[in-house]
């Protein structure tokens, strides 16, 4: 297995989590070589410290990362080892994945060992991105009328759904129409509904929908020719761009993913490197609608987020939340954004609450109460411990008297927030003796009399309690 | 598991089919015959007849015979269509309740769907007899062009027959499978379908077990019976003419007429002339009036040559939605008994290129084709998968009455396509989501499948807010719609069911009034 050398060399292997290095069978020489993989040194530079001729070290890292016992995560890695490290017990089957597509020069992985036996050779050929992405084995279900290798397949293809439109498709970046569709056939029979039908499924049948959806989304772009070329001229304007000026670390997954290569190209880049720069051009478009779309994305996340700390700054507090929303909404990994806007929401939240709770108690001054409560109970989605909110929220809901649970609700949480107040413990009582429920409603009636003797409306309702 | 049947539910005739031993089946029924005639009657002593029994005396009881009601299930009254039917049938088209027609024979009106139901049920009947055990499951075809309220009429029907319908699909389709079926080559085919009431014609692709519909398009009004109609026309003239009579308002004679000129028809697909007798048609103070005439193939051809010319420039509009050229079709499939007229078969060889291809039965392919669909949906060995599409554009009603697509016809199902819309005044704080489905540009125009408001958008300049509207199509063909506001994350969604002319009572109450005629084998 010889991934192509200009693509390894910049490679960063790593032990693979959850492995025992001492349980390896390994000459001392090994051992030395191992004991430099740190997971920062690139493959290039263990070549010349790991101890052993250069040749020896390729041999061995490539063995290692061919049984797992190294994941490669460097600059330069495969589209399809893009993936979060491996689990425990999980790994060897990422670090297969990472020399296999290595030199499949194809975005095709390799089948994790747990996948179904490989079909024979032709139909093996056929058949298109096997799936190799680490499973949660707590979501396999013995019970469903679905094989568990299925589900297997089905949880590890569901996994793969964020990849560009080629690798999901497990077609080479530059497949004709006819490869594209045939692919898109073999996935469509293994992932169409129909293929389930009335079969219980469970929880299987909504993510094999899922990803049937997406195989046609992607189906369907890679075989417009507008939107295939599209991809491919937002490909290559993202490639010059990536190689001019390194992306900022905020977008470090579209780095990773610019920067591999597709190992073919790298491997002519060896013998002639102007043919292969000119290749570069050309090939990267597996990730190019991705790129294109996550560029404008990021964009426009940027733009809202400036928009929103200006309104921050003028304490338009609403308008900041919208638009840090909406950044999120376009560029949802940036934490930075994320982070902000947690304070930014509940600026917000506080500023929607006071200006509801104004409306409210305006529509209280009109004598009109529904639209009092709904603005109330709006306001309490914002503020859900305002005492004075949901105390007044009690008093109305119970005064129209169509939602008693509402009421009691509220009520209840008066009194937790503000036991000692004779009104909030009265509201309360009356709604549980409107619900029917007496013992509760005398302990209630009874301690705002405590708070409150001279309550002529507590002592009537804890009298009208006795005579029912 | 019981057996899956496939039913090809006509216009004029209507055939089931099984699959045995792997191969599939046409199953005939008591006379013999693979089709049975879609016709329905009650006799003057109230007895119920189906299929061939009231064909037979469709002559002589015209006011009580139903044909071609494939024609007014799930259409308004209003609709021009019906108004055709009312014109010509002899049997009597009442309002509905849901302004939807029915059928009166004699003091007893019949819903359309209860209609089909019947027809279904005698399909039902002739397999279960053949079969020898009870058959539950089933696959009915509609015509391509059939819209959701059709749709959903006919499975109703199926279910008013006690059957459990698996899919509604496509006839075209349905063919498509038939041709497909076992067959391993990579190859485009294009579906020609003149029925007796509806044309469709569907462009597919067949790769390694997998059949994907490319385009499908088609008149539900234009068939076999157009061209019988022309002729009955043209047979009436002539009789007034020669004799000055004239037989439109003599509901006997017209059927005689009909049956003359089908027939006719059908010889004319083999000879060059026919001959047209029907003596006594009609009498006056003069005596008895006989029919005599010779009909030439020139002059048949004359007559439908420009009906013929309208399907070609469907499939035209097919091929370009399917963005193929004529000549890139390695396949052509005939279906429906039109197709046998050799004008039919020169039109769709020129326009080809190519002759059409001769394997498959014209009127039992469609059967086969739902069979072989049951099949591949409920056996353990999926060889076969059918990638269907939905038959009209869904999407929204824009400002300025625009119909806007989010799913254009022809996508394939199951499908999640989304966009993202904007306000048109400043400071708009709601929007109305108009679901619509059809093909038109101007939203009036399509049919409104439901609509919700999306509420409490943040007051903005208009053009600002994004609100992304998302349609869903399950596999199932269940559309959902939602609407979600980027900047504040509110959403609403409804999802849009396809209606039924009839209510789930009224089906209930047809089915349990039916339970008095039920005849089934003994499971």
């Amino acid at each position: 297995m010889q991934a192509g050398g200009a693509a390894r060399e910049s490679q960063v292997p790593a032990l693979a989590p959850g492995l025992d290095p001492a349980r390896l069978p390994l000459s001392p020489a090994e051992g030395y070589l191992l004991s430099r993989i740190d997971g920062r040194t690139p493959w290039k530079l263990l070549r010349e410290i790991g101890g052993l001729a250069p040749r020896e070290v390729d041999r061995c890292l490539a063995r290692w990362v061919e049984e797992g016992v190294l994941v490669v995560n460097g600059a330069a890695k495969p589209a399809a080892a893009s993936k979060p490290p491996a689990k425990a017990g999980a790994a060897a089957t990422t670090a297969a994945t990472a020399t296999t597509a290595a030199a499949a020069a194809t975005a095709r992985t390799a089948a994790p060992p747990s996948s179904p036996p490989p079909a024979p050779a032709a139909a093996a050929a056929a058949r298109p991105a096997t799936v190799s992405a680490p499973i949660d084995e707590s979501l396999l279900n013995a019970s469903l009328d679905l094989a568990v290798e299925a589900q297997r397949r089905i949880l590890a293809y569901e996994r793969r759904l964020g990849e560009p439109y080629h690798a999901l498709l497990g077609v080479p970046a530059d497949a004709d129409a006819k490869a594209v569709k045939r692919a898109y056939f073999e996935l469509s029979k293994e992932f169409h509904p129909d293929r389930y039908f009335r079969r219980n499924t469970g929880p299987f049948g909504p993510r094999v929908e899922k990803i049937f959806k997406r195989i046609l989304e992607a189906y369907e772009l890679l075989s417009d020719p507008t939107t295939r070329a599209e991809i491919e001229r937002a490909a290559r304007e993202r490639v010059e761009e990536e190689t001019v000026a390194p992306p900022p670390p905020a977008s470090a997954a579209v780095a990773a993913a610019l920067a591999t290569p597709d190992p073919k190209a790298a491997a002519e880049a060896k013998a002639a490197a102007a043919a292969a720069s000119k290749r570069m051009r050309q090939l990267p478009h597996l990730r190019a609608a991705h790129l294109k779309q996550l560029a404008e994305r990021k964009a426009k996340a940027r733009r809202f987020f400036e928009s929103g700390v200006t309104a921050f700054k003028a304490e338009r507090w609403i308008e900041a939340a919208g638009s840090v929303r909406l950044a999120i909404a376009f560029d949802p990994t940036n934490e930075a954004i994320r982070d902000a806007f947690g304070d930014i929401q509940r600026k917000a939240h506080d500023e929607r609450a006071k200006q509801l709770l104004k409306e409210a108690n305006g529509a209280l001054d009109l004598r009109d109460g529904r639209n009092a409560l709904r603005l109330f109970e709006e306001a309490l989605v914002f503020k859900p411990h305002d005492p004075e909110a949901n105390a007044t929220a009690a008093r109305l809901a119970f005064l129209i008297g169509e939602d008693l649970k509402k009421a009691k609700e509220y009520g209840q949480r008066a009194c937790e927030l503000e036991p000692n107040v004779a009104a909030n413990r009265k509201t309360l009582g009356q709604i549980y003796a409107a619900a029917g429920l007496a013992a509760n409603a005398k302990r209630e009636l009874e301690a705002a009399l405590r708070l409150d003797p001279k309550d002529r409306e507590a002592k009537e309702a804890l009298r009208g309690l006795g005579r029912r | 598991m019981g057996r899956v049947i496939g039913i090809d539910l006509g216009t004029t005739n209507s055939c089931v089919s099984v699959i045995e031993n792997g191969q599939p089946t046409v199953i005939p029924n008591a006379g013999g015959y693979k089709t049975t005639p879609s016709m329905f009657a009650i006799s003057p002593d109230g007895k119920r007849l189906v299929g061939h029994l009231a064909k037979r005396q469709a002559v002589t009881n015209a006011r009580h015979t139903v044909y071609a009601s494939k024609r007014l299930i799930g259409r308004r009254f209003d609709a021009p269509e019906v108004t055709r039917v009312i014109e010509l049938a002899p049997y009597e088209v009442v309002r509905g309740p849901n302004d939807d027609p029915r059928v009166q024979l004699g003091d007893k009106v019949f819903t359309c769907p209860e209609i089909s139901a019947i027809i279904l049920r005698e399909m039902k009947r002739i397999a279960e007899e053949h079969l020898g055990e009870p058959v539950r499951d089933a696959v009915i075809t509609v015509p391509a062009y059939f819209n959701d309220t059709q749709r959903q009429c006919t499975k109703d029907a199926g279910k008013i027959a006690g059957l459990e319908v698996l899919r509604i699909i496509n006839e075209p389709t349905a063919a498509a499978l038939a041709y497909g079926f076992g067959k391993k080559r990579d190859e485009k085919i294009a579906v020609y379908d003149l029925g007796g009431g509806t044309f469709d014609i569907s462009v597919l692709e067949l790769g390694s077990g997998v059949i994907e519909v490319l385009a499908t398009n088609g008149n539900t009004f234009l068939g076999g019976e157009d061209f019988d109609r022309r002729l009955v026309t043209h047979l009436l003239e002539r009789f007034e003419q020669q004799e000055g009579i004239d037989l439109r308002s003599d509901a006997m004679a017209l059927q005689r007429l009909k049956d003359a000129a089908e027939k006719a028809k059908c010889d004319l697909s083999q000879r060059e002339s026919a001959e047209i007798n029907l003596p006594f048609i009609a009498s006056d103070a003069k005596g008895p009036r006989h029919l005599n005439l010779e009909l030439s193939r020139e002059t048949l051809e004359g007559l439908v040559d420009d009906i013929v010319r309208q399907t070609l420039k469907i499939v035209e509009s097919c091929l370009g939605d399917a963005g193929l050229a004529a000549n890139q079709i390695d396949q052509v499939v005939l279906v429906g008994g039109q197709t046998r007229m050799p004008l039919v078969q020169n039109a769709v060889a020129e326009l080809f290129g190519k002759r059409p291809h001769k394997g498959v039965n014209p009127d039992e392919v469609v059967a086969i084709g739902a069979a072989i669909q049951g099949e591949a949906l409920l056996a353990e060995d999926k060889s076969l998968l059918l990638l269907d599409v939905t038959p009209l554009s869904l999407g929204i009603a824009t400002f300025g009455g625009h119909f806007t697509r989010l799913i254009d016809r022809n996508t394939t199902v199951p499908v999640r396509k989304g966009h993202i819309f904007t306000t048109t005044r400043d400071n708009q704080s709601a929007v109305k989501i108009r679901v619509l489905q059809g093909e038109s540009d101007q939203a009036a125009e399509n049919d409104l499948l439901g609509e919700f408001v999306l509420s409490g958008i943040r007051p903005a300049r208009k053009g600002e807010p994004e609100i992304e509207v998302s349609f869903d199509i399950d596999a199932n063909g269940i559309v959902s719609v939602s609407a979600r506001d980027l900047a504040t994350g509110k959403e609403q969604s409804i999802q849009v069911n396809a209606t039924s002319t009839l209510s789930d009572e009224e089906i209930q109450r047809i089915i349990d009034e039916n339970e008095l005629y039920e005849v089934q084998l003994k499971p």
